[in-house]
Protein backbone atom coordinates (compact mmCIF):
# COMPACT_ATOMS: atom_id res chain seq x y z
CA UNK A 1 0.00 0.00 0.00
CA UNK A 2 0.87 3.59 -0.39
CA UNK A 3 2.35 6.07 2.19
CA UNK A 4 -0.80 8.07 0.74
CA UNK A 5 -3.54 5.31 0.94
CA UNK A 6 -1.73 4.49 4.49
CA UNK A 7 -2.41 7.78 5.64
CA UNK A 8 -5.83 7.91 4.26
CA UNK A 9 -6.53 5.11 6.44
CA UNK A 10 -4.73 6.06 9.33
CA UNK A 11 -6.12 9.04 8.88
CA UNK A 12 -9.96 7.88 9.15
CA UNK A 13 -9.30 5.52 11.78
CA UNK A 14 -7.85 8.33 13.81
CA UNK A 15 -10.44 10.53 13.07
CA UNK A 16 -12.98 7.49 14.07
CA UNK A 17 -11.38 7.22 17.37
CA UNK A 18 -11.15 10.68 18.15
CA UNK A 19 -15.39 10.78 17.51
CA UNK A 20 -15.74 7.91 19.75
CA UNK A 21 -13.48 9.50 22.60
CA UNK A 22 -15.77 12.55 22.21
CA UNK A 23 -19.16 10.76 22.32
CA UNK A 24 -17.99 8.81 25.04
CA UNK A 25 -17.03 11.70 27.41
CA UNK A 26 -19.98 13.24 26.41
CA UNK A 27 -22.35 10.24 27.38
CA UNK A 28 -20.45 9.35 30.71
CA UNK A 29 -20.19 13.49 32.09
CA UNK A 30 -22.73 15.09 30.52
CA UNK A 31 -22.33 17.64 33.30
CA UNK A 32 -18.38 18.54 32.73
CA UNK A 33 -19.35 18.79 29.14
CA UNK A 34 -21.96 21.27 29.26
CA UNK A 35 -19.84 22.84 31.86
CA UNK A 36 -17.36 23.33 29.43
CA UNK A 37 -19.82 24.38 26.66
CA UNK A 38 -20.64 26.69 29.08
CA UNK A 39 -17.15 28.12 29.52
CA UNK A 40 -16.72 28.75 24.98
CA UNK A 41 -13.90 25.78 26.43
CA UNK A 42 -13.07 23.33 23.17
CA UNK A 43 -10.99 20.58 24.48
CA UNK A 44 -9.49 20.65 21.07
CA UNK A 45 -8.02 24.33 21.40
CA UNK A 46 -7.03 23.76 24.97
CA UNK A 47 -3.29 24.31 25.02
CA UNK A 48 -3.63 27.22 23.24
CA UNK A 49 -6.27 28.46 25.72
CA UNK A 50 -3.92 27.41 28.51
CA UNK A 51 -0.88 28.90 26.69
CA UNK A 52 -3.14 32.41 26.66
CA UNK A 53 -3.54 32.13 30.36
CA UNK A 54 0.24 31.27 31.30
CA UNK A 55 1.39 34.30 28.66
CA UNK A 56 -1.46 37.04 30.20
CA UNK A 57 -0.43 36.22 33.71
CA UNK A 58 3.09 36.04 32.98
CA UNK A 59 3.01 39.51 32.00
CA UNK A 60 0.75 41.09 34.63
CA UNK A 61 2.92 39.24 37.11
CA UNK A 62 0.05 37.35 38.64
CA UNK A 63 1.35 33.62 37.37
CA UNK A 64 0.89 30.97 39.76
CA UNK A 65 4.29 29.85 39.74
CA UNK A 66 5.80 27.77 42.43
CA UNK A 67 8.82 29.50 43.42
CA UNK A 68 11.38 28.05 41.93
CA UNK A 69 14.16 26.69 45.48
CA UNK A 70 15.54 29.65 46.69
CA UNK A 71 13.78 32.06 44.82
CA UNK A 72 14.73 34.85 47.32
CA UNK A 73 17.86 34.46 46.96
CA UNK A 74 17.24 35.01 42.75
CA UNK A 75 19.70 38.14 42.00
CA UNK A 76 18.40 41.35 40.64
CA UNK A 77 19.52 42.66 37.21
CA UNK A 78 21.82 45.35 38.67
CA UNK A 79 23.60 42.46 40.56
CA UNK A 80 23.63 40.09 37.90
CA UNK A 81 25.49 43.01 35.52
CA UNK A 82 28.24 43.34 39.04
CA UNK A 83 28.66 39.93 39.15
CA UNK A 84 29.45 39.73 35.17
CA UNK A 85 31.80 42.59 35.36
CA UNK A 86 33.82 41.61 38.75
CA UNK A 87 34.08 38.08 37.94
CA UNK A 88 37.41 36.31 38.27
CA UNK A 89 39.67 36.78 35.45
CA UNK A 90 40.71 33.38 36.33
CA UNK A 91 37.05 31.96 35.25
CA UNK A 92 36.00 30.66 31.09
CA UNK A 93 33.71 32.70 29.89
CA UNK A 94 31.57 29.30 29.43
CA UNK A 95 32.04 28.22 33.29
CA UNK A 96 31.12 31.51 34.24
CA UNK A 97 28.20 31.48 32.10
CA UNK A 98 26.77 28.01 33.61
CA UNK A 99 27.44 28.89 36.90
CA UNK A 100 25.00 31.89 36.24
CA UNK A 101 22.79 29.72 34.74
CA UNK A 102 22.65 27.35 37.53
CA UNK A 103 21.72 30.74 39.94
CA UNK A 104 19.10 32.01 38.05
CA UNK A 105 17.63 28.97 35.75
CA UNK A 106 14.22 26.98 38.34
CA UNK A 107 15.08 22.92 39.44
CA UNK A 108 12.68 22.39 37.40
CA UNK A 109 12.47 23.01 33.19
CA UNK A 110 9.13 25.02 32.65
CA UNK A 111 7.91 28.10 31.34
CA UNK A 112 9.84 31.50 32.97
CA UNK A 113 8.63 34.21 34.24
CA UNK A 114 9.10 37.83 32.39
CA UNK A 115 11.39 38.84 35.47
CA UNK A 116 12.82 35.79 34.67
CA UNK A 117 13.55 35.85 31.39
CA UNK A 118 14.92 39.61 31.84
CA UNK A 119 17.75 38.16 34.05
CA UNK A 120 18.10 35.65 31.49
CA UNK A 121 18.64 38.38 28.83
CA UNK A 122 21.60 40.00 30.22
CA UNK A 123 23.66 37.50 31.19
CA UNK A 124 23.38 36.33 27.76
CA UNK A 125 24.53 40.27 26.39
CA UNK A 126 26.93 40.25 28.64
CA UNK A 127 28.24 36.90 28.56
CA UNK A 128 27.60 35.45 25.27
CA UNK A 129 27.58 38.84 23.58
CA UNK A 130 24.50 38.29 21.64
CA UNK A 131 21.12 40.33 21.71
CA UNK A 132 18.50 37.90 22.19
CA UNK A 133 14.74 38.65 23.46
CA UNK A 134 12.38 36.32 25.46
CA UNK A 135 9.89 38.92 23.48
CA UNK A 136 10.39 40.24 20.35
CA UNK A 137 8.51 42.74 17.96
CA UNK A 138 5.50 41.14 21.08
CA UNK A 139 5.66 37.82 19.89
CA UNK A 140 6.98 35.24 22.37
CA UNK A 141 7.48 31.36 22.32
CA UNK A 142 5.34 29.27 24.82
CA UNK A 143 8.04 28.14 26.45
CA UNK A 144 11.54 29.55 26.18
CA UNK A 145 13.22 26.87 28.78
CA UNK A 146 12.44 23.17 27.53
CA UNK A 147 13.71 19.80 25.80
CA UNK A 148 15.23 20.17 22.34
CA UNK A 149 14.87 16.74 20.45
CA UNK A 150 16.63 15.17 17.66
CA UNK A 151 15.44 16.03 14.47
CA UNK A 152 16.00 14.73 10.77
CA UNK A 153 17.96 16.92 7.58
CA UNK A 154 15.18 18.40 5.08
CA UNK A 155 15.30 18.32 1.53
CA UNK A 156 15.94 21.96 0.58
CA UNK A 157 14.71 22.23 -3.03
CA UNK A 158 13.09 18.49 -5.02
CA UNK A 159 15.04 15.84 -5.75
CA UNK A 160 17.70 16.62 -2.65
CA UNK A 161 18.82 13.33 -0.92
CA UNK A 162 20.52 12.62 2.29
CA UNK A 163 24.26 11.95 0.69
CA UNK A 164 24.23 16.22 -0.01
CA UNK A 165 24.08 16.81 3.91
CA UNK A 166 27.07 15.32 5.61
CA UNK A 167 28.93 14.80 7.46
CA UNK A 168 25.70 13.86 9.60
CA UNK A 169 23.89 11.17 8.19
CA UNK A 170 23.05 9.24 11.19
CA UNK A 171 20.09 11.18 11.42
CA UNK A 172 18.69 10.67 8.45
CA UNK A 173 16.67 12.95 6.28
CA UNK A 174 12.88 13.84 6.93
CA UNK A 175 10.40 12.19 4.29
CA UNK A 176 8.14 14.82 4.20
CA UNK A 177 9.04 18.76 4.02
CA UNK A 178 9.16 20.97 6.87
CA UNK A 179 6.55 23.96 7.64
CA UNK A 180 8.04 26.25 5.32
CA UNK A 181 7.96 24.04 2.44
CA UNK A 182 11.06 23.46 0.25
CA UNK A 183 13.55 25.81 1.32
CA UNK A 184 14.81 26.81 -2.60
CA UNK A 185 12.60 26.12 -5.99
CA UNK A 186 15.48 24.17 -7.33
CA UNK A 187 18.91 22.87 -6.62
CA UNK A 188 19.99 26.07 -8.89
CA UNK A 189 18.41 28.46 -6.60
CA UNK A 190 20.11 26.66 -3.76
CA UNK A 191 22.10 29.77 -2.42
CA UNK A 192 25.31 29.48 0.17
CA UNK A 193 22.37 31.55 2.98
CA UNK A 194 19.80 28.70 2.23
CA UNK A 195 22.56 26.11 2.70
CA UNK A 196 23.24 27.94 6.35
CA UNK A 197 19.89 28.04 7.10
CA UNK A 198 19.23 23.99 6.73
CA UNK A 199 22.08 23.30 8.45
CA UNK A 200 21.22 25.04 11.99
CA UNK A 201 17.49 24.94 11.30
CA UNK A 202 15.82 24.68 14.80
CA UNK A 203 11.61 23.58 15.27
CA UNK A 204 9.39 25.23 17.38
CA UNK A 205 5.82 25.07 18.67
CA UNK A 206 4.20 27.72 15.96
CA UNK A 207 0.77 25.17 16.07
CA UNK A 208 0.53 26.07 20.02
CA UNK A 209 0.14 29.81 19.67
CA UNK A 210 -2.31 31.03 21.25
CA UNK A 211 -3.05 33.28 18.19
CA UNK A 212 -1.14 31.08 15.03
CA UNK A 213 -4.51 30.51 13.48
CA UNK A 214 -6.02 33.72 14.34
CA UNK A 215 -3.16 36.38 12.53
CA UNK A 216 -2.41 34.06 9.49
CA UNK A 217 -0.32 35.24 7.29
CA UNK A 218 1.67 36.98 9.54
CA UNK A 219 2.72 34.89 12.06
CA UNK A 220 3.91 31.97 9.53
CA UNK A 221 5.82 34.76 7.46
CA UNK A 222 7.40 36.14 11.11
CA UNK A 223 8.80 32.83 12.46
CA UNK A 224 9.87 31.42 8.86
CA UNK A 225 13.86 31.67 9.35
CA UNK A 226 13.68 33.67 12.38
CA UNK A 227 17.02 33.49 13.85
CA UNK A 228 16.78 31.61 17.44
CA UNK A 229 19.72 31.43 20.22
CA UNK A 230 19.63 27.52 21.81
CA UNK A 231 21.33 27.26 24.79
CA UNK A 232 22.55 24.04 26.26
CA UNK A 233 21.47 24.83 29.67
CA UNK A 234 23.98 21.90 31.15
CA UNK A 235 27.36 22.89 29.38
CA UNK A 236 26.47 26.35 27.94
CA UNK A 237 27.25 25.36 24.76
CA UNK A 238 25.10 28.52 22.73
CA UNK A 239 24.20 27.84 18.67
CA UNK A 240 22.23 30.76 16.74
CA UNK A 241 20.02 28.83 14.27
CA UNK A 242 16.70 29.31 12.13
CA UNK A 243 13.25 28.15 12.62
CA UNK A 244 12.23 26.16 9.38
CA UNK A 245 9.55 23.46 10.79
CA UNK A 246 6.91 23.26 13.33
CA UNK A 247 6.53 20.71 15.84
CA UNK A 248 7.51 18.70 17.76
CA UNK A 249 4.15 17.14 18.99
CA UNK A 250 3.11 18.21 22.30
CA UNK A 251 3.05 14.54 23.36
CA UNK A 252 6.68 13.99 23.01
CA UNK A 253 7.66 15.32 25.99
CA UNK A 254 9.66 18.01 23.74
CA UNK A 255 9.51 21.59 23.11
CA UNK A 256 11.90 22.17 20.23
CA UNK A 257 13.95 20.57 17.55
CA UNK A 258 17.06 20.22 16.33
CA UNK A 259 18.76 20.26 12.92
CA UNK A 260 21.50 17.29 13.54
CA UNK A 261 24.20 19.77 13.75
CA UNK A 262 22.83 21.96 16.17
CA UNK A 263 22.60 18.47 18.31
CA UNK A 264 25.90 17.84 17.97
CA UNK A 265 26.88 21.50 18.35
CA UNK A 266 24.62 21.88 21.69
CA UNK A 267 25.72 17.98 22.85
CA UNK A 268 27.93 15.85 20.85
CA UNK A 269 26.39 12.95 18.88
CA UNK A 270 24.47 10.98 21.51
CA UNK A 271 22.70 14.23 22.39
CA UNK A 272 19.17 13.05 21.35
CA UNK A 273 17.31 15.31 23.95
CA UNK A 274 18.29 18.30 26.57
CA UNK A 275 17.36 21.03 28.42
CA UNK A 276 17.52 24.26 26.33
CA UNK A 277 16.90 27.71 26.77
CA UNK A 278 15.53 29.24 23.54
CA UNK A 279 15.53 33.11 22.73
CA UNK A 280 14.80 34.96 19.70
CA UNK A 281 18.12 36.98 18.26
CA UNK A 282 17.39 40.71 17.57
CA UNK A 283 19.14 41.16 14.54
CA UNK A 284 17.19 43.33 12.33
CA UNK A 285 20.07 44.31 10.38
CA UNK A 286 20.35 40.24 9.56
CA UNK A 287 24.41 40.84 11.00
CA UNK A 288 24.36 37.75 13.02
CA UNK A 289 25.59 34.46 11.44
CA UNK A 290 24.04 30.96 12.43
CA UNK A 291 25.90 28.88 13.67
CA UNK A 292 28.16 28.16 17.43
CA UNK A 293 28.12 31.45 19.26
CA UNK A 294 31.84 31.28 19.87
CA UNK A 295 32.47 33.42 23.12
CA UNK A 296 35.01 32.12 25.27
CA UNK A 297 37.95 33.98 25.33
CA UNK A 298 40.97 31.27 25.99
CA UNK A 299 43.85 32.83 25.53
CA UNK A 300 45.90 31.49 28.00
CA UNK A 301 43.07 29.05 29.63
CA UNK A 302 42.50 25.76 29.71
CA UNK A 303 39.25 24.98 27.77
CA UNK A 304 36.07 23.61 29.73
CA UNK A 305 35.64 19.62 29.75
CA UNK A 306 32.05 19.29 28.83
CA UNK B 1 5.10 24.18 35.25
CA UNK B 2 3.44 23.06 32.07
CA UNK B 3 1.48 24.07 29.76
CA UNK B 4 -1.39 21.69 30.99
CA UNK B 5 -1.38 20.44 34.88
CA UNK B 6 -0.49 16.98 33.11
CA UNK B 7 1.72 17.42 30.73
CA UNK B 8 4.76 15.53 31.50
CA UNK B 9 2.64 12.36 32.00
CA UNK B 10 1.96 12.21 28.29
CA UNK B 11 4.26 10.73 26.24
CA UNK B 12 2.89 8.50 23.20
CA UNK B 13 6.26 6.58 22.56
CA UNK B 14 6.27 6.04 18.53
CA UNK B 15 3.18 7.55 17.76
CA UNK B 16 4.77 11.00 16.20
CA UNK B 17 7.53 8.14 14.49
CA UNK B 18 4.39 6.41 12.92
CA UNK B 19 2.81 9.68 11.96
CA UNK B 20 5.87 11.03 10.44
CA UNK B 21 6.23 7.99 8.04
CA UNK B 22 2.46 8.41 7.28
CA UNK B 23 2.30 12.17 6.70
CA UNK B 24 4.32 13.17 4.53
CA UNK B 25 3.02 17.34 4.24
CA UNK B 26 3.05 19.22 6.97
CA UNK B 27 -0.45 20.07 7.33
CA UNK B 28 -1.15 16.63 7.58
CA UNK B 29 1.03 15.87 9.78
CA UNK B 30 0.04 18.67 12.15
CA UNK B 31 -3.72 17.06 11.27
CA UNK B 32 -3.26 13.94 12.70
CA UNK B 33 -0.68 15.76 16.10
CA UNK B 34 -4.51 17.69 16.77
CA UNK B 35 -6.14 14.45 16.49
CA UNK B 36 -4.36 12.93 19.07
CA UNK B 37 -4.04 15.80 21.32
CA UNK B 38 -7.99 15.93 21.38
CA UNK B 39 -8.21 12.33 22.01
CA UNK B 40 -5.31 12.43 24.80
CA UNK B 41 -7.53 15.57 26.52
CA UNK B 42 -10.34 13.63 26.82
CA UNK B 43 -9.05 10.65 27.77
CA UNK B 44 -7.11 12.10 30.60
CA UNK B 45 -9.91 14.18 31.86
CA UNK B 46 -12.46 11.49 31.88
CA UNK B 47 -9.91 9.32 33.71
CA UNK B 48 -9.50 12.15 36.46
CA UNK B 49 -13.51 12.57 36.32
CA UNK B 50 -13.75 8.72 36.42
CA UNK B 51 -11.39 8.41 40.00
CA UNK B 52 -13.23 11.76 41.57
CA UNK B 53 -15.90 11.22 43.36
CA UNK B 54 -19.12 13.19 41.89
CA UNK B 55 -19.45 16.04 44.53
CA UNK B 56 -15.84 17.16 43.56
CA UNK B 57 -16.90 17.19 39.44
CA UNK B 58 -17.49 21.19 39.52
CA UNK B 59 -14.56 21.82 41.85
CA UNK B 60 -12.20 20.12 39.98
CA UNK B 61 -13.68 21.51 36.48
CA UNK B 62 -13.43 25.41 38.01
CA UNK B 63 -10.29 24.75 38.78
CA UNK B 64 -9.12 23.81 35.53
CA UNK B 65 -10.98 25.90 33.76
CA UNK B 66 -9.38 28.27 35.52
CA UNK B 67 -5.56 27.31 35.41
CA UNK B 68 -5.03 24.28 33.08
CA UNK B 69 -1.59 24.22 34.10
CA UNK B 70 -1.50 24.27 37.33
CA UNK B 71 0.16 21.29 39.27
CA UNK B 72 -1.60 22.18 42.10
CA UNK B 73 -4.59 20.02 40.28
CA UNK B 74 -2.38 16.42 40.42
CA UNK B 75 -2.47 17.53 43.99
CA UNK B 76 -5.80 18.32 44.50
CA UNK B 77 -7.16 15.22 42.31
CA UNK B 78 -5.10 12.94 44.91
CA UNK B 79 -6.06 13.82 47.41
CA UNK B 80 -9.97 13.60 46.65
CA UNK B 81 -9.43 10.71 44.89
CA UNK B 82 -7.15 9.20 47.54
CA UNK B 83 -5.23 7.11 44.49
CA UNK B 84 -2.26 7.68 42.80
CA UNK B 85 -3.71 9.72 40.34
CA UNK B 86 -0.26 9.95 37.95
CA UNK B 87 0.05 6.61 37.59
CA UNK B 88 -3.81 6.28 36.51
CA UNK B 89 -2.96 8.89 33.78
CA UNK B 90 0.23 6.98 32.80
CA UNK B 91 -1.14 3.84 32.56
CA UNK B 92 -4.69 5.45 30.32
CA UNK B 93 -1.94 6.71 28.13
CA UNK B 94 -0.07 3.40 27.64
CA UNK B 95 -2.96 1.68 26.31
CA UNK B 96 -4.02 4.82 24.13
CA UNK B 97 -0.53 4.34 22.58
CA UNK B 98 -0.97 0.80 22.06
CA UNK B 99 -4.00 1.12 20.74
CA UNK B 100 -3.41 4.21 18.44
CA UNK B 101 0.16 2.39 17.54
CA UNK B 102 -2.24 -0.46 16.18
CA UNK B 103 -4.90 1.15 15.05
CA UNK B 104 -4.40 0.03 11.49
CA UNK B 105 -3.12 -3.32 11.91
CA UNK B 106 -6.40 -4.61 11.46
CA UNK B 107 -7.24 -4.30 7.78
CA UNK B 108 -7.90 -7.54 5.60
Amino acid sequence: MSTTAQNTSFRDLLKLKSIETQKSFRTNFPDAHQFLLGKGLELKSLRQYSAKLISAGALTGTLLLSPPSGATLVPTPLDIVQNVDNSSGDMVPQEEFINTLKKLLPSEVRPLARDEEKRLEIVIRDILNVNSKATLEGEHLNTTYGFIGAEQHLKRYPGDILENHGPYYKEGIAPGLGAWGYFAKSKLQLNPALVETEKWYSVVQTLYLPDWNSRQPYLRDWYKHRKLLIINTVNGNAVITAIADSGPAAWTGKQFGGSPEVMEYLGGSRYKKGAVLVFFVDDPENKIKLGPVDYNDLSGKDLLKI
Amino acid sequence: MSILFYDKLIVLKGVDKKIEKLAQANDERQELWQMVEEIVHHKVLGCCLTHLPQKHHHEFLEMFHDAPHDKKILKYLNEKTKKNIKKIIRDEIKNLTKDLLFLDSHKV
